[in-house]
C-alpha cells in the first residue's frame, strides 16, 4: 500500500521557563493512502504536538530535535516555508483542538470560508461563494444563505466549530488531520460530521488522522490505532488488534478508561491510577512503569523496544519479552473493554 | 442609536456646565489684576464696572451664565480689550489647525509604520530601537524636546528660523519655518500611536485566528494583512480619533516656544493676564473638543466593530 505520510523518530521539546519539556520522544508512525488512523492517549501525551509538527504550526518555543516527516516522498521539515504554504491547507488540512476563538472576529463567516478558495485555488468569487454555501450546509449550518453574511460572535460554539471544519474541508485536502474535532458538539451533530468525513473520504480517497478520546469514534472511523503515552507510541495495530488483543498495560487501562458516546460524562468510567510523568524530567526506563502494577525491575532501568506481536501489531512493553513472566490482562479490564466494545458496536448500527 | 447619541449629548451639556462653573470660580483664585498693578483707580473702577466685577460673586456668576446660555461668551478684558472672545478664538483657529494638520500627516503614518515594524520584528534590533525611541518620547516633556529642536537646528546649525514666519501668503520660507514646530507637535503622537499599534498588532499576531489562517494555508503576509492588521486597527480608533479632534487644540508649549499666535499660546496668555472671560471661553472650547472626541470614539467603535454594530454590546473574546 502506498504510504502518504510517514513520521520517523520525531523528537520535539519545548523551551519552557523551568527547562526543556520533552513532549515528543521518538514517535514513529505511518499512514497509508485512503486510510484512517486513530491516535489515542491520555491528555498531555503529545498528540496535538505531533499534529502541529506535521502541519508545521508549532509554537515558537518548540524545537524539533530530530526526525523526518515524509509526505509523498518529501521531508516536510526540510521544505521552505514558502513551499510548504502550498501544501498546508490545500493538501494537508488540520482541524485543531479548541477552535472556538479561531475565527477572525471581524470578518464575515462566508468570507472566511471563501478565503482559501479564492487566494489559494484561484477560484472565481461566484464559484467560491457557491462552494462555501455547500460546505456550510454539509456541516449542518441551518439557514446557510443568511448565516453566510454573519460574524463569528453571532454563532454558537458548536456552529463555530463546524465552520472551522468546513474551512478545513474547503480545498479538498488529501490528508485531513482532526484533533478532537467533535468534542464540543452534541451527539447528533457529531455523528453527522463523522458521516460527512467518511463520505468525503470515500469520494476523494482521503487519508485521515483522527485524534480522539472516544472509543466509539475509534471503532466507527479508524482502520488502525496508535496508542501514545508520554511522547511515544507504545502500541500500534489494527482496530481489531488493539480492541481484542491489546498487549501494553497502558492500553489496557486506557481502553478501560475511555469514554464513548453513551458513557460520556457518566460515572461508569475507570481512572488510570497515578499521573503522567513530568516531561521536564522523563523517567529512565518505561515511562509507564511507575503507574504499572505489572512493572518489573527492568522497566525502571531500560526502555522497552517495540516487540512484534503480528505483522500489523506492535507493542513496546517488556512483558512481550520471551523471558518475561506471563501476565494476562486482568479479568475486570477485559469485561470493561468488552462492554465498551459492545456499546460502540451498538452505536455502529 | 439616536437615543444613545441624544443621551450622550445631554450628558455632555451637563459636564460642560459644570466645567465652566468650576472654571468661573477657579479662575478668580489665580492672582492678578485686570487693570494692571499701577493703573489709576478710576480706570480700575471703570473696568470693574464694565465687566461686572464690582458686583458680588454670586451675581456675577448669574450674569455670566445667563449670557453664556444666550451664546454671548463675553469680551476679552486685557489681552484684546473689548473684542468678543468668540471672534478671537475663531481667528486663532486657522493657524493652529494648519500646523496640526501637517503634524498629523506626519504622526499617523510614521506612528503606524513604526508600530507595525516593531510588532512584526518583535524582539529584534528593530523593535528595540523603536521601543527605545518610544520610551524617550514618553519620558521627555514636550517643552524640552521643542527647545532642544530649536537649540540644535535653529541656533547651532541655523537650518531653520527660530520663530514661525507669519506672512499672510504661503511661501517656501514659511513652510521651512513650520518644520520645527510640526516636528515638535508630532513628537508625542508618534510615540502614542507606535506604542498602541505595536501592542495591538502583537496581540493579534498571536491570536488563534492567526493560527487558523496559517493552518488554512495563507502566507504570513496574507494573514497579517487580512486578519491581524484589520483586528488591531479597531482599538486604534481610540487613539487616532482624539488626535483629529486635537487638531483644533494646539499645544500651549510648542506654540509659545515657536512664537505661534494660535489657540495654544492664547490659552497661556489669557491665564497670565487674568483675562477671565477669555480663559473660560478657551477652556470651554477645549472641553467641547475633548468630549466630542470621546463621543466620536464610542460611535466609531460601533461602526468599525461588527460585534458592537450588530451585537449591540461590548463583546471581547
Ligand atoms: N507551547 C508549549 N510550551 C510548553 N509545553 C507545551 C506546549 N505545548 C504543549 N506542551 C507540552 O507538550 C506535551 C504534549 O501536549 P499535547 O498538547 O500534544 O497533548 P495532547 O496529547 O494533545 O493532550 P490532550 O488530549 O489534552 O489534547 C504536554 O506535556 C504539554 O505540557
Ligand atoms: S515495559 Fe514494563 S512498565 Fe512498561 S508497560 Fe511493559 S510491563 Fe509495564
Ligand atoms: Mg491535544
Amino acid at each position: 500500500m502506498e504510504k502518504i505520510l510517514e513520521v520517523k523518530d520525531l523528537h520535539i521539546h519545548f523551551n519552557a521557563f523551568a527547562g526543556h519539556v520533552k513532549a515528543i520522544r521518538g514517535v514513529n508512525f505511518h499512514l497509508n493512502k485512503g486510510e484512517t488512523l486513530a491516535i489515542v492517549g491520555e491528555s498531555g501525551s503529545g498528540k496535538s504536538v505531533t499534529t502541529k509538527a506535521v502541519t508545521r504550526i508549532l509554537p515558537e518555543n518548540a524545537v524539533i530535535d530530530n526526525g523526518e516527516i515524509i509526505y509523498k516522498g518529501q521531508d516536510l521539515l526540510k521544505m521552505s516555508e514558502k513551499e510548504f504554504t502550498n501544501i498546508r491547507g490545500s493538501e494537508i488540512s488540520l482541524i485543531f483542538q479548541d477552535p472556538l476563538s479561531a475565527l477572525d472576529p471581524v470578518m464575515k463567516i462566508g468570507k472566511q470560508i471563501m478565503e482559501t478558495l479564492i487566494l489559494k485555488q484561484k477560484m472565481p468569487k461566484k464559484d467560491a461563494e457557491k462552494r462555501a454555501l455547500e460546505l456550510m450546509k454539509a456541516v449542518g449550518i441551518p439557514n446557510a444563505e443568511k448565516r453566510f453574511h454573519e460574524y463569528p460572535f453571532q454563532f454558537s460554539g458548536g456552529m463555530r466549530q463546524r465552520i472551522v471544519i468546513a474551512i478545513a474541508l474547503a480545498c479538498n485536502p488529501e490528508l485531513l488531520i482532526c484533533d478532537e474535532p467533535t468534542t464540543a458538539l452534541d451527539v447528533t451533530i457529531q455523528s453527522q460530521i463523522l458521516e460527512l468525513i467518511k463520505k468525503i473520504q470515500k469520494e476523494n480517497n482521503l487519508s485521515v488522522i483522527f485524534i480522539t478520546h472516544d472509543l466509539g469514534v475509534v471503532a466507527n472511523m479508524a482502520d488502525r490505532v496508535y496508542v501514545m503515552y508520554a511522547g511515544k507510541i507504545v502500541e500500534e495495530g489494527t482496530v481489531e488488534d488493539i480492541f481484542y488483543d491489546p498487549r501494553h498495560p497502558y492500553t489496557w487501562s486506557l481502553l478501560a478508561s475511555m469514554p464513548n458516546l453513551d458513557t460520556r460524562g457518566s460515572d461508569k468510567l475507570m481512572v488510570i491510577p497515578g499521573t503522567p510523568p513530568n516531561m521536564l524530567y522523563p523517567p529512565k526506563g518505561d515511562a509507564f512503569a511507575a503507574r504499572n502494577r505489572y512493572a518489573m525491575k527492568i522497566d525502571f532501568e531500560r526502555e522497552p523496544p517495540m516487540f512484534k506481536v503480528s505483522d500489523t501489531h506492535y507493542a513496546a512493553t517488556w512483558l512481550l519479552h520471551p523471558d518475561a513472566p506471563k501476565v494476562e490482562m486482568p479479568e475486570h479490564l477485559k469485561q470493561r473493554i468488552k462492554q465498551q466494545l459492545e456499546e460502540a458496536g451498538r452505536y455502529n448500527g | 442609536m439616536l437615543k444613545y447619541i441624544l443621551k450622550r449629548v445631554v450628558a455632555m451639556a451637563i459636564t460642560l456646565f459644570i466645567i465652566i462653573s468650576l472654571s468661573f470660580f477657579a479662575i478668580r483664585l489665580i492672582p492678578g489684576d485686570i487693570a494692571g498693578e499701577n493703573a489709576a483707580p478710576e480706570i480700575k473702577a471703570a473696568m470693574e464696572a464694565r465687566y461686572h466685577l464690582d458686583k458680588p460673586l454670586g451675581e456675577q456668576y448669574a450674569i455670566f451664565i445667563k449670557n453664556f446660555l444666550s451664546f454671548d461668551f463675553g469680551e476679552s478684558m486685557t489681552l484684546y480689550p473689548r473684542r468678543p472672545v468668540f471672534t478671537i478664538i475663531k481667528d486663532k483657529i486657522p493657524l493652529t489647525l494648519m500646523l496640526n494638520v501637517f503634524s498629523l500627516c506626519l504622526t499617523v503614518p510614521v506612528g503606524l509604520i513604526c508600530g507595525i515594524a516593531a510588532a512584526l520584528k518583535k524582539n529584534t534590533i528593530i523593535d528595540h530601537t523603536i521601543s527605545a525611541m518610544v520610551v524617550f518620547n514618553v519620558s521627555v516633556p514636550a517643552f524640552v524636546f521643542a527647545s532642544l529642536l530649536q537649540y540644535v537646528f535653529a541656533y547651532r546649525l541655523g537650518w531653520f528660523p527660530f520663530l514661525l514666519n507669519l506672512d499672510a501668503t504661503f511661501s517656501f520660507s514659511k513652510f521651512v519655518s513650520m518644520i520645527l514646530p510640526i516636528l515638535a507637535l508630532s513628537f508625542g503622537g508618534i510615540a502614542t500611536i507606535t506604542r498602541y499599534m505595536r501592542a495591538e498588532l502583537f496581540e493579534a499576531l498571536n491570536s488563534e485566528y492567526m493560527l487558523l489562517s496559517k493552518a488554512k494555508g495563507l502566507s504570513k503576509v496574507q494573514s497579517t494583512l487580512r486578519h491581524a492588521l484589520r483586528n488591531s486597527f479597531i482599538p486604534l480608533c481610540n487613539v487616532i480619533i482624539p488626535m483629529f479632534m486635537g487638531l483644533l487644540g494646539g499645544s500651549m508649549v510648542v506654540e509659545n516656544i515657536f512664537g505661534i499666535p494660535g489657540i495654544g499660546s492664547l490659552t497661556a496668555a489669557s491665564i497670565q493676564t487674568s483675562d477671565y472671560y477669555l480663559t473660560i471661553a478657551v477652556l470651554f472650547f477645549y472641553s467641547i473638543i475633548g468630549l466630542t472626541s470621546m463621543l466620536l470614539v464610542d460611535l466609531s467603535y460601533g461602526i468599525v466593530d461588527p460585534r458592537i454594530r450588530i451585537g449591540g454590546g461590548k463583546v471581547r473574546e
